[in-house]
């Protein structure tokens, strides 16, 4: 970069310009020229209000907002900075703790890159994630799975939950999107106005023709009223699926924004965290920790479950709505009490899918019992199992 | 490039204009000022985003007020449409005219469709207003983000030449371009057409200074004692993990709640003021969050349990 002091102005503005491109912000040849008309105006000596009129022109948005200081220091005022940063104009330093940890992977996996493809597998796959889902194959080949670590996106698909970089957390919404859109909703009796639709409302379009003096000059259209399936997602956190609770509670903060579904986690008893999952503070997490603290006793699911048809979801739980457990089936109870409350939920109309983490579906016995009352075993030890799986859930 | 019809001194004009706007009770700090004044030299739109309470539609008024214009308010909501937002014919109007020359039998004077679509039948509505307006105009295009893409598609058309087209007439053009604001709440994401029409400002909570000033102007007549101590207590509130942070709206409501109590400064023992905290906490889950005890820790200013009182609550519970 270019900053000789004798430089044009208008050539110094158009290399801050490009600096702001680099950031990210929009700054074309129109927002140039009203920086330099607001130059004119205020005079190069005005600082701070010009400071404010270049930020006003330039920013377009809150996160565009928030990096105009540093951008603006770094280029205008690039001795104030400690510790002697160049301005290359390039990146910013990573200060970010995400940011930083991937750069940590992306190394990790530069360097093992070569061994992987030289000896093939190496760590045992111990989970679903590991090895791909055989009945889930067909229909997706070209979407990238866990494959043992094989390649470089694999490997941070496969970090359990632990930590979330804001790219995997867009792929989440998003996927969480997709499959929000493609679960059926149910038709209704009732109608709604809509300009396209195939019926004519006549008590609506009576009511427009009173503009008219009487003359129906609009006709209105109604179509059948559609509602979006109730789901409802009870996450199982308890001692032996510590692992994997994290991912769970992540995908169900996911589902809750994007489908409104209720959230549940259970252990030895059942709670509901619908309201926690709407924001995201590290605070809340911390209260979500609290409610989903496991007392190690083990897991209660079928007690749990009849909570849960017979308290929380009583006036919600009817035909349409679906229930998803994400559970290795250990459960405590009896294991025929387990059949006996998914019976319950079953007898409302819910439809029932089991997410596991391991590879099989659960061999445990409660879970064998039950499992007429399950329309479907999807395992689900990462996010790329969850991608694969979209095409099933509807 | 075009300089013309700008002053040569805008400091100065931009000092007339904060003063002005704080005489209308409204405290801009030096940058949104800044910006105001931008705006309307360079004849562009400003979008003011934030969270709800911190004054993005008090600045709208408060500069109609301190300019003398008058304010044309545009309220956005989903299935907001031309009718609602732009202009509309008079239906019943027309109809009328058209059923009064069907009465006169002479037939001389016939009515034609062209005077039936003339200015005298279409219904103005803010937008058409705003620019129809001849003397100085302030528009505020308020919770932009509540409308739907299809209605911002149309509004570049006002927002960039300050003209709407009526199929029937023609287009009609601002015959003094008024001042626009937009506000938004980032319920949903702009397009970036719109964003690059406007100046873009985001407006944060006020300073701890800035927020007594403006609690002071606004209730002169109450204690300066309390409104600090207040004022004090509402900056630490905001720190907390609140669902609903209090905006000064809510501050404002409180301290004169406080006032019209009696008050002289903020009791130390907050059960007393309890049942005004309403003025603040919007949700139940935050009432129950702010109890007596965490409220006592706030108005002395503490962040969070310290260590020996942590250990003495364990120890309680131990018992």
């Amino acid at each position: 970069m270019k900053d000789t002091p004798a430089s044009m102005p208008s050539e110094r503005l158009a290399t801050f310009a490009g600096l702001l491109r680099e950031h990210g912000l929009t700054v074309g040849v129109a927002e140039q020229q009203a920086m330099l008309q607001a130059a004119l105006h205020f005079g190069p000596l005005q600082e701070k209000p010009l400071q404010a009129a270049w930020r006003a022109i330039a920013c377009h948005s809150h996160r565009e907002w928030q990096l105009w200081p540093d951008v603006y220091e770094r280029f205008w005022h690039p001795e104030k900075l400690r510790g002697g940063v160049k301005v290359s104009g390039q990146t910013r330093p990573s200060r970010n703790l995400r940011q930083s940890v991937q750069a940590l992977h992306d190394q990790m996996d530069a360097a093992q890159q070569p061994n992987t493809q030289a000896g093939g597998q190496q760590a045992a796959p111990q989970t679903a994630g590991d090895l791909p889902a055989e009945g889930i194959d067909e229909h997706n080949a070209g979407i990238p799975r866990a494959q043992g670590g094989a390649s470089r996106t694999e490997a941070l698909h496969q970090r359990d939950g632990q930590m979330w970089l804001p790219q995997e957390l867009n792929a989440l919404q998003q996927l969480a999107r997709q499959i929000t859109a493609k679960l059926q909703p149910r038709p209704n009796r009732r109608w709604r106005l809509a300009p396209r639709g195939q019926r004519l409302d006549l008590r609506q379009t009576l009511r427009r023709s009173v503009a008219w003096g009487g003359e129906l000059m609009q006709p209105a259209w109604k179509v059948k009223r559609v509602e979006p399936p109730r789901l409802f997602i009870l996450a199982d956190v308890s001692r032996s699926m510590e692992s994997h609770a994290a991912l769970f509670l992540r995908v169900a903060r996911a589902f809750a924004l994007e489908a409104d579904a209720r959230v549940f986690v259970f252990h030895t008893r059942l709670a509901e965290v619908t309201s926690y999952m709407q924001r995201d503070t590290p605070a809340i997490q911390e209260k979500v920790n609290a409610v989903t603290a496991g007392f190690g006793g083990g897991t209660r699911i079928a007690a749990s479950l009849q909570d849960f048809a017979r308290q929380h979801a009583r006036a919600q739980l009817n035909r349409g709505s679906r229930v998803w457990v994400f559970s290795d089936g250990f459960d405590t109870d009896e294991p025929e009490l387990l059949s006996a409350a998914m019976q319950e939920v079953r007898a409302r109309g819910a439809r029932i899918t089991w997410f596991h983490p391991t590879r099989q579906v659960p061999a445990a016995a409660a879970v064998q019992q039950a499992r007429r009352c399950i329309e479907r075993f999807v395992p689900f030890a990462s996010l790329a199992d969850l991608a694969a799986a979209r095409h099933v859930l509807h | 490039m075009a300089t013309s019809g700008l002053s040569a001194q805008p400091a100065a004009e931009e000092r007339l204009l904060r003063e002005r706007l704080q005489a209308s009770g409204y405290l801009a700090d030096e940058d949104l000022a800044t910006t105001v004044w931008l705006a309307s030299a360079l004849q562009r739109p400003l979008l003011i985003e934030g969270d709800a309470g911190v004054g993005k539609t008090a600045l709208a008024t408060a500069l109609a007020q301190s300019q003398g214009a008058t304010l044309v308010r545009l309220q956005c909501f989903e299935g907001l449409d031309l009718a609602q937002a732009a202009y509309e014919w008079n239906y019943g109007r027309q109809l009328m005219a058209i059923r009064l020359n069907e009465a006169e039998t002479d037939g001389a004077a016939r009515v034609r469709e062209a005077d039936l679509f003339s200015r005298e039948y279409l219904l103005e509505r803010p937008l058409l207003r705003a620019i129809s307006q001849t003397g100085p105009c302030v528009l505020l295009i308020d919770e932009i983000d509540r409308a739907d893409e299809a209605f911002e598609a149309f509004l570049l058309e006002v927002l960039s030449d300050y003209q709407i087209t009526v199929p029937e007439i023609g287009t009609l053009c601002a015959t003094h371009i008024p001042q626009v604001i937009l506000t938004s709440n980032g319920t949903r994401e702009l397009s970036d057409a719109l964003r690059r029409r406007c100046l873009y400002h985001y407006l944060d909570y006020p300073t701890l200074a800035r927020e007594i000033a403006i609690v002071k102007s606004a209730l002169p007549q109450a204690d300066s004692h309390l409104v600090e101590e207040a004022v004090q207590f509402v900056q630490r509130l905001r720190r907390e993990d609140l669902a609903k942070i209090p905006g000064i709206a809510e501050t404002l409501d409180w301290v004169s709640a406080l006032f019209k109590l009696g008050h002289n400064n903020l009791p130390e023992d907050m059960a007393n003021v309890l049942g005004t905290l309403g003025c603040l906490l919007k949700t139940r889950e935050d009432r129950f969050l702010m109890g007596p005890d965490r409220l006592r820790q706030l108005v002395e200013g503490r962040r969070s349990v310290g260590v020996a009182e942590k250990g003495a609550a364990q120890t309680q519970v131990a018992v």
